[in-house]
Order: C-alpha cells, then sequence, then structure tokens
C-alpha cells in the first residue's frame, strides 16, 4: 500500500478518494454544505517550519476541492479550524476526539460551531477515513 | 459516576465569585479598584431600571459610571451589541459591568471583545479565536438561573443570517460576578420557578452529557441539592433573603457545571419549541425535564440510570443503599414533584402550544447542537415529537 507524507498535494488527493469512495461517508454527509479549511501552526521543532494551510470542500455527500494552498484560500473555507501540529497529529490518529478537541480550546474554530456539533459524525467519519491513509507524519523523519 | 483509564478533559472556572447581601454596592469599587479601572459603563436591560434594581449601584458607582445603555432587549442582537459597544467606546470605558440576565450577560460580554477588538462581531463567531484578555467584565445577575456569570459563551442573533451566533471564548469569561441575593427578592413566582428549573436543568444536563466530567459533576451535584432544599423556600417566602443566596448559588455552580459539560435533549428541545411557539426559555426546560429524563432511562439505559442514581440522592429522595433503577425513576418523580411543589407550569399547552408548533419544534430539535451531547442517542424526530407529546 502507498505511503503519503502529511500535508501534501499527494496525500490530499488519496484522502480525497478515501472518502469520494464511501458510500457511508455519503450517506452520513448528505447534508453537509461547504468548505474546511485546516490550518496547522508552524513548529520548527516537528519539522513544519512554516504554517501549513489546506482546503477542503464538501456538498451533499460529495467531494470537492482538496488543496494545499496559501493563507487567503484557507480564509475563504466556511468553517476554519486552526490548531498545533501535535493537536493534529493527535485528532488524525484518532487519539484525540475532534469535537471534544474544538470544545476544550485544543483546536479553534471560526464559523458556526452548532452546525459543526450537529454534523459531528460527518466531521468523524472523514478523519476516520483519513486513518486509512498510510501517512508519514514530519517528525516520523 | 465511574469514569474509566480513558477519562480527559478540561475544566475551565476563572470568575471570581463575591457573594453576600449587599455586595452589588459594597464590592463592585474594590473589584474594579483591583482590576486597576475607572470608567465602567453599565449594560443592562429597561425592566431592570424600572424595577429600580441598578439605581444604588449606579449611585455607588458615582463619577466611576461614565455611562448606562439599558437598550437590550429579550434576545439581545448583534445590532444591539454594535450601538453598545459605540456607546461605551465613544465614553471611553475601560470595563463593563452587567446588570441583569443573561441577554443582558450575553450583550456585555460581546461589547468587551468590541472594545478591545473592534471590527465586526459576525468576525468572532466561532470557538477561541481571540489571542488575549479581552475588557473586564463583572457581572451582577438578577436572575438566578442562567448561570451566564460564569460561562464563556455568549449567544446572539445575527438578522442577515436570520440565525443565533454562538461565541465561545475563554479570553472573554467574565472576571467576577457579584451574587446578591437582595437583586433577586424581587422576582415574581413564575420567573423564581423558571430560572430555578433552568438552572435544575443545567445542573442534570451536565452530568448526563457524553461530555461529563467529574469536576463539572462535584459543581451540578451541589447545585441540585441547593435547590432542591431552597428553590420551594423562595416560593413559600420571596423575602426568604437565605434561601434566594443559595438559589443564586446554585444557579452559578450550574453555570460552572453546563458551562464546562454542556446540556442535551432538554435544552436541544427547549430552545425549539421556544424558537417555534416562544416558551420562555426556564419554563419550557422544567416543563421538558422530568420527560427526558424519562427517555434517557429509557428500557434499562445502564450509564443513565447510575447517574440518576446519584441525582436523587441529591435530591434527597434516595440513598446508596437504593436499587439503581429504582432510584433514577424516583429522581424523575421527584423533578414532577418538585415542579407542583413550586408552582411552575406542567404543560406547554398552558403556553398555547398546539400540535402543529411541536411538529415544527421536532425538526428543529434534530438540528440543535445541544441534542448530540445527550447521553442517550436520539434517532429521530419521531422520539423528539412523543416527548413534546407528553408535555404538551
Amino acid at each position: 500500500m502507498a505511503t503519503y507524507n502529511a500535508f501534501t498535494q499527494e496525500w490530499l488527493d488519496a484522502w480525497k478518494q478515501k472518502i469520494a469512495e464511501s458510500q457511508e461517508y455519503k450517506e452520513i454527509a448528505k447534508d453537509w454544505e461547504g468548505s474546511v479549511a485546516l490550518i496547522c501552526n508552524a513548529d520548527p521543532s516537528k519539522n513544519v517550519p512554516n504554517p501549513v494551510y489546506l482546503f477542503t470542500d464538501y456538498w451533499h455527500g460529495d467531494v470537492r476541492d482538496f488543496l494545499v494552498c496559501d493563507e487567503a484560500k484557507a480564509q475563504t473555507g466556511k468553517f476554519i479550524m486552526t490548531g498545533d501540529y501535535a493537536r493534529w497529529k493527535q485528532v488524525a490518529k484518532k487519539e484525540l476526539d475532534a469535537t471534544k478537541a474544538l470544545m476544550q480550546g485544543k483546536l479553534k474554530l471560526k464559523g458556526d460551531l452548532t452546525y459543526v456539533v450537529r454534523n459531528v459524525k460527518t466531521i468523524n467519519k472523514v478523519i476516520d477515513l483519513l486513518t486509512e491513509v498510510n501517512t508519514v507524519w514530519p517528525d516520523d523523519v | 459516576m465511574v469514569y474509566d483509564e480513558s477519562l480527559s478533559f478540561v475544566y475551565f472556572g476563572p470568575t471570581k465569585i463575591i457573594f453576600g447581601s449587599g455586595s452589588s454596592t459594597s464590592e463592585l469599587e474594590s473589584e474594579m479598584s483591583a482590576l486597576g479601572r475607572s470608567r465602567a459603563v453599565v449594560v443592562t436591560d429597561p425592566g431592570i431600571i424600572k424595577a429600580g434594581l441598578a439605581e444604588k449601584i449606579i449611585k455607588t458607582l458615582g463619577n466611576k459610571c461614565i455611562g448606562v445603555f439599558s437598550d437590550v432587549p429579550q434576545d439581545t442582537g448583534i445590532d444591539v451589541v454594535n450601538r453598545g459597544a459605540a456607546f461605551a467606546r465613544e465614553r471611553g470605558a475601560d470595563i463593563v459591568i452587567s446588570i441583569g440576565g443573561g441577554s443582558v450577560i450575553d450583550t456585555a460580554k460581546c461589547i468587551c471583545i468590541l472594545l478591545t477588538e473592534g471590527g465586526s462581531l459576525a468576525n468572532y463567531e466561532g470557538i477561541q479565536l481571540l489571542t488575549r484578555p479581552q475588557t473586564p467584565h463583572i457581572v451582577i445577575p438578577t436572575t438566578a438561573g442562567t448561570g451566564s456569570e460564569v460561562t464563556w459563551i455568549a449567544v446572539v442573533y445575527d438578522k442577515d443570517k436570520g440565525q443565533k451566533i454562538l461565541i465561545v471564548e475563554s479570553y472573554n469569561a467574565p472576571r467576577a460576578a457579584i451574587l446578591d441575593p437582595q437583586l433577586t427578592l424581587k422576582l415574581p413566582p413564575l420567573l423564581t420557578a423558571s430560572t430555578g428549573m433552568d438552572a435544575m436543568t443545567h445542573a442534570i444536563e451536565a452530568m448526563t452529557s457524553v461530555q461529563r466530567e467529574p469536576v463539572a459533576d462535584a459543581m451540578a451535584l451541589q447545585a441540585i441539592r441547593l435547590l432542591s432544599t431552597y428553590l420551594p423556600q423562595c416560593l413559600k417566602d420571596g423575602d426568604n433573603i437565605k434561601a434566594r443566596g443559595q438559589v443564586q448559588l446554585a444557579a452559578t455552580m450550574a453555570g460552572w457545571a453546563f458551562g464546562n459539560a454542556m446540556v442535551g435533549l432538554v435544552h436541544a428541545m427547549a430552545h425549539s419549541i421556544g424558537a417555534v411557539a416562544r416558551v420562555p426559555h426556564g419554563v419550557s426546560c422544567g416543563i421538558l425535564l422530568p420527560y427526558c429524563m424519562d427517555f434517557n432511562i429509557g428500557e434499562s439505559e445502564p450509564e443513565a440510570i447510575e447517574i440518576y442514581a446519584a441525582i436523587a440522592q441529591a435530591l434527597g429522595v434516595s440513598t446508596r443503599h437504593d436499587e439503581p433503577k429504582v432510584a433514577a425513576k424516583a429522581a424523575v418523580t421527584e423533578i414532577f414533584d418538585l415542579l407542583k411543589r413550586i408552582g411552575h407550569p406542567l404543560t406547554l399547552s398552558g403556553f398555547g402550544v398546539k400540535e402543529a408548533d411541536i411538529l415544527k419544534a421536532a425538526d428543529l430539535s434534530m438540528a440543535d447542537g445541544a441534542i448530540v451531547n445527550n447521553i442517550r442517542y436520539v434517532s429521530g424526530k419521531d422520539e423528539v415529537l412523543e416527548i413534546y407529546r407528553k408535555a404538551l
């Protein structure tokens, strides 16, 4: 099975494919509308020298753009989640529940919290599917 | 309550509490000085002004009160916040004092953000977007229910979006809350009962939330004990200042509990029937609470049973020797009985709610963020509708 370096376009493409192929996701996410930008703060000690900006877009069970982007593009997201690298890695490996991370202030959210909370199943499914992508994290190297 | 080795939580309760009869006048100036502030804008509502509750406080402040913004409606909105912030900014305010209930407190929380950060409030919709402490805010609550004096959540109506927005900011938690039971002496019986049941619902739902944790449980259990003892006393004698004070403390403790552990089905349904049929929040919480408790116990939901058994002990209707399911059911019965003892409304139809209203509200409930925290998973609107019908 292929392995991808986290935060690369190839990695995002692999994640997108997992989501697009999932019938379960389509059913769970049938009401979700809108993009989610993920911003990872720089952490040079963990081989993340600069902030990372990812743009992911979802529409009623379909997946649209999944892009490594710049800050300007990330700021156009309907939801913008920001966090330290360590937190993102914990969420991606399901060591930290994403909604709990938000409610505990371990991740920041710009956007309608109520919408995110009531669509928590969609978020959890997207993360579940990420765990199926073999990932090399920056500080694993 | 048994938590296992996977327990992990954050408890946040930074607000200083000053409690005592007369404290709203005796302690306010020194609290302001301790924060190094001397130019206060008071935020309140017309009802508080009319009732004369703010008068002594404003007089005590003297020239340290540089303005009073009392244009706050029952459900606050971005436009109200903008006007309040402009009012405070023009006068060079360096601290905000809120005197009132939830809407006044939320307005003041948002004014504090705009005073520090500027811009538009809509830019702060979300969680933890702020990176520094905000303009200090001292709360003087005049109801004993919302617990907003210790939470870091503000809810305001956005007319452009046609919905309420949530602003969750730990940097915006009030610096201090001055709990003066004298300010609640004039609270009429229905408001006393319903705000008290709002507090009871906060405490019980915090304990049964999927985000529950032991520190919030401790706050909730003590709130339940105090409310079950002293809320009836407040209704029996509205001038019982000891009872008023204990209920005020309970509401604050319940605020800490749900501020950390969140709420569940009762609040999802109360928000919804409030939006559809304008049933006051505390009233709908009180009416719906026992029915939702019964739903959560279900046929035999073990976690819910264990928690409600603990709640039954706090309510004084069970001991630890009782069989848990029996105790859990006793908690439900006791809430029904408490509602009757305090003269709380018992039916939604008493507030004009009809079948058509609950059909709409059931849909809305399923879309309310609070529902995901409920201990028992709600599979669809039919389950919600059944509860509404029982409460109708």
